[in-house]
């Protein structure tokens, strides 16, 4: 019965492509869920697979980024001291956190901040990323009102290597840009010495936590009890608490995403129940003559079903390529064979649950009825 | 003689807007293999109703319609769809092809419903659309053949499983007469050379004059019965049926 219902489908065209439109538009939208999804999970992940073997000691109950924690130096400077912790000196240092703008987003804690590391510790935060002047460290000194700027806060401002800008009413020189980096904290951020940060946000003395790397990572939840046990009043944030904040804080976005899919997906399903509902309605007086010359219920159910499958599978592959296109686009992952998959799945469903009902009334279609209807 | 189908007594009663409205009232009533029975009567006198009966589109209210002896009232909707699918050919007043198939794809699609192969009909709907002078039309669509073209057509479609019993609901209604004239000569020529039975609905006694039988119909009863001859005349004919009509 493909054939019927490709005909009956070429028969009324323009409803036909603007079902498919319809269906494309809630297609396009799952798909940019799933692959929207998965790149915040995916950045998430590997933001977060840099702070294996690392540990931020910091005021209690403060979230990660901690624009909230506020640790005296001394005792910053106590616990890097401590040689029973296994430290790595090397990639171990107090830090100040400044936010001077706040996210637009409940679930993004900045747009903008500046982030103090002792000099020539940067390499602690910047990692691996580089610079587009070549310049990754305070080649100026400790009290150089200097800055290394994410490639986000570096556009934003407009900024070259060279140039001043002012922070918090203080004039600050560029010296260094960075490339664009996986770990979003860093994009945002301006990197500066610590005693300048100190002094331009009027934070003397303070920093906002303790990064601790270790030189067995193995041994990180160990040093974390023990953390915990001598200094009961601070927070002790290992890797696994920052997934399980992480997780928190991405459920809002995650959801919301899922939901204009999910949005999505309705709207494709209404479209395509209205439609065969219209379909089946002008048609009744077919049904019936089907009927009579005996066709069976199943099979009146079968042509409306596959009429509704051919017009969801035709809006899949230009909605994929448009999926295509946009995480192109975002320099996202473009979807796998399994989301290609998964999107199939949901607009199979989607179709036949919007089919169902209109299947069912034609159906119930008998062909006296049908002969008789004007 | 094999009969086709028989009444027995049989009663429809339908509800309109609350009120029940006695379509059928106690029709007894044999059709045998190879006869060409017509239903003549003015609207609302039962005709189309004991048709859709004799068809297994409709139940009884009381009485028996046994089709080669089955009772149709028993059987469930599969197996009547089945009986409408291989047994009964039905032409409408109004066509009722399908508009989306062409001539051809019209023809098989009732053998189609039947389970017959795909070889087997095609070279069956290919010989019906010959034998009703519509090869040449084979591959247009319903909105591209005249009203007597698709009678046609839709007589070659209810012929195409070879059925039993061939059910005609008014086929020259829609059509002018000489269009009229060709599509009851072609119903004749079927029974008379393949000896296929037939029950035509009409209410006008011109057409009915092709029968072999003719039943006259008012308020839900059959009121009179005629048979006529092979080559008798058609007036003749039509004046014997008016004075049934006026009895």
């Amino acid at each position: 019965m493909i054939d019927i219902a490709i005909k009956n489908l070429g028969t009324r065209k323009v409803r036909t492509f603007l079902c498919i439109l319809a269906v494309l538009a809630g297609v396009f939208l799952v798909g940019v869920t799933l692959v929207m999804n998965d790149w915040m999970y995916g950045t998430m992940t590997a933001e977060l697979a840099k702070y294996m073997g690392k540990i931020y000691v910091q005021q209690g109950e403060s979230t990660y980024p901690p624009f909230d924690s506020t640790l005296s130096q001394d005792t910053a400077t106590a616990i890097l001291d401590r040689t029973d912790l296994g430290l790595n000196l090397a990639e171990s240092a107090p830090l100040i956190f400044v936010r001077t703008e706040r996210g637009m987003m409940p679930f993004i804690p900045a747009e903008k901040m500046v982030i103090g590391v002792p000099a020539g510790r940067e390499a602690i935060l910047i990692g691996t990323v580089a610079s587009n002047s070549g310049l990754n460290h305070f080649a100026v000194g400790e009290k150089g009102d200097v800055a290394i700027l994410g490639k986000t806060v570096a556009q934003d401002f407009s900024a070259k290597v060279g140039q001043d800008i002012t922070i918090n009413g203080t004039k600050v020189r560029v010296i260094g840009i960075l490339e664009k980096s996986s770990m979003d904290s860093v994009n945002i951020a301006a990197i500066m010495p610590m005693e300048a940060v100190q002094r331009i946000f009027v934070k003397q003395g303070q920093v906002s936590s303790v990064l601790l790397t270790l030189q067995d990572v193995r041994k990180t939840a160990e040093v974390a009890a023990r953390l915990e046990q001598d200094y009961p009043a601070l927070g002790i944030v290992t890797q696994d608490d920052m997934l399980a904040e992480a997780e928190q804080v991405m459920k809002m976005p995650i959801m919301y995403m899922s939901s204009m899919g999910v949005t999505g997906m309705i709207v494709a399903m209404i479209v395509i129940m209205s439609t065969m509902f219209m379909a089946v309605t002008e048609r009744t007086r077919e049904f019936g003559t089907l009927r009579a010359l005996g066709a069976r219920r199943r099979m009146v159910v079968g042509t409306v079903l596959i009429e509704a499958l051919i017009l969801a599978l035709i809006g899949v592959p230009p909605a994929m390529g448009l999926v295509f296109l946009m995480s192109k686009a975002m320099e996202t992952t473009p979807p796998d064979t399994f989301k290609l998959v998964q999107t199939i799945v949901f607009t199979v469903v989607a179709a036949m649950v919007g089919a169902a009902y209109p299947a069912w009334r034609a159906a119930r279609v008998e062909p006296l009825e049908a002969l008789r209807y004007e | 003689m094999n009969t086709i189908v028989e009444t027995k007594h049989v009663c429809k009663t339908y509800g309109m807007n609350g009120v029940a409205v006695e379509a059928i009232r106690g029709i007894d009533l044999t059709v045998n293999a190879g006869e060409f029975v017509a239903l003549v009567g003015p609207s609302g006198s039962g005709k189309s109703s004991l048709l859709y009966l004799i068809g297994a589109m409709d139940s009884p209210t009381s009485g028996e319609v046994l089709f080669e002896g089955r009772d149709l009232a028993k059987l469930r909707d599969g197996p009547r769809t089945d009986l409408r699918a291989k047994n009964i050919g039905f032409v409408f007043q109004t066509f009722n092809l399908l508009p989306t198939l062409n001539a051809f794809e019209n023809i098989e699609i009732a053998m189609r419903l039947a389970g017959m192969g795909r070889s087997e009909r095609q070279s069956r709907a290919a010989e019906l659309l010959g034998r009703v002078g519509l090869s040449e039309r084979a591959k247009h669509q319903p909105r591209y053949l005249s009203g007597g073209e698709r009678q046609r057509v839709a007589i070659a479609r209810a012929l195409g499983n070879h059925p039993r019993l061939l059910l005609a609901d008014e086929p020259t209604g829609n059509l002018d007469s000489k269009t009229g004239t060709g599509i009851l000569e072609l119903l004749r020529t079927i029974c008379s050379e393949d000896g296929q039975t037939v029950i035509m609905v009409t209410h006008d006694f011109r057409a009915a004059s092709y029968a072999d039988r003719v039943l006259v119909m008012r308020d839900g009863r059959i009121r009179g019965e005629t048979k006529l001859q092979a080559g008798q005349n058609i007036n003749q004919a039509m004046e014997k049926l008016l004075e049934l009509e006026l009895q």
